[in-house]
């Protein structure tokens, strides 16, 4: 029996940052940018996404007079990312 | 990229992998630390190896430019920091292993410093009937002991094998330190620096320009 896969993970954009984000301890929004090669409005709208399930956290600040966004992955984000990765396996040995 | 979300499975992986893959290839040190580091400790060892074997003494302690050092990996820190766009657990690691060292070097020489003047005081009997007694043949040995754990963490961290050789050498030197006098302590003081730290931050700087030039 298959498990349905995490909706929110589920989505090409959205699955980049998570992927990026498992990987370090914080990224800020222009990195994340520069990896996935996505356009800022996008970006922003799927990073909203993925903070309102919980799976990452955000952070404004100011680096240089200049405005500066952390993202960082949450424990529950770890473990959707894991899960989601797990289901995938299932999907693929099949 | 666009929010498609009508991708397959294996879509999904190979999209994992990738971006995992460009996040590590984003990191890269530049060597600065390792070859700056080495090199102090290589010019000051080989400077207190010279003095001894030709008696000669500089008008200043040469292990003063390990504290004049302490200002360039400030600045260099502080704009590395400003430069990176992303911190890596890795980087936090590193960042306290060898805060850490820094500490206890200092904690060290402290200690070193307070014991070597009581001992000058005359409060060891012992000592007023050795004149070649000198304290820098037994202290040698813990400082090349403590150059091995940061030295060796980092290499296991980075998977950097000539760092890894290079803090198990320190280990080695130090353990042969405690049979030898000051004069050759030096050298080998010299040798910790030049494999576990200058070589292998050559080797990272190489590495760093072949990658920079490879992505422009």
């Amino acid at each position: 029996m298959f498990k349905e896969l995490d909706p929110i993970l589920h989505s090409q954009l959205r699955l980049a940052v998570m992927s990026i984000l498992i990987g370090v301890k914080e990224a800020e929004f222009t990195f994340i940018r520069e990896k996935t090669g996505s356009t800022a409005g996008n970006l922003s709208v799927q990073i909203q996404k993925l903070k309102e399930a919980g799976y990452i956290d955000v952070v404004k600040k100011f680096k240089d007079n200049y405005p500066q966004t952390l993202c960082n992955i949450t424990a529950s984000g770890i473990k959707a990312f894991e899960s989601y990765v797990k289901n995938i396996q299932t999907y693929l040995q099949q | 990229m666009n929010n498609q979300e009508n991708f397959t499975e294996k879509d999904s992986l190979r999209l994992i992998t990738e971006m995992i893959n460009k996040t590590k290839q984003s990191f890269h040190d530049t060597g600065f630390g390792p070859i700056m580091w080495g090199s102090v400790i290589i010019i000051c060892a080989l400077t207190s190896f010279f003095s001894l074997q030709y008696n000669f003494k500089l008008p200043f302690n040469i292990w003063l430019l390990t504290i004049v050092a302490i200002i360039p990996q400030i600045l260099y820190s502080i704009a590395e920091g400003k430069r990176k766009k992303a911190k890596t657990y890795n980087d936090i690691a590193m960042d306290y292993t060898w805060i850490g060292f820094g500490i206890c070097i200092f904690i060290l020489s402290f200690g070193i410093n307070i014991l070597a003047s009581d001992m000058r005081n005359g409060i060891t009997d012992y000592l007023k009937n050795r004149s070649d007694f000198r304290f820098g043949d037994y202290t040698t040995s813990f400082y090349l002991m403590l150059y091995g754990i940061p030295t060796f963490i980092t290499g296991g961290i980075m998977k950097f094998k000539p760092m890894l050789f290079g803090g198990i050498l320190c280990w080695a030197l130090s353990f042969v330190s405690n049979y030898t006098n000051l004069k050759i302590d030096m050298l080998l003081t010299a040798l910790a620096g030049l494999f576990a730290w200058l070589i292998p931050g050559i080797i990272i700087y190489i590495r760093c320009k072949k990658n920079k030039s490879m992505h422009v």
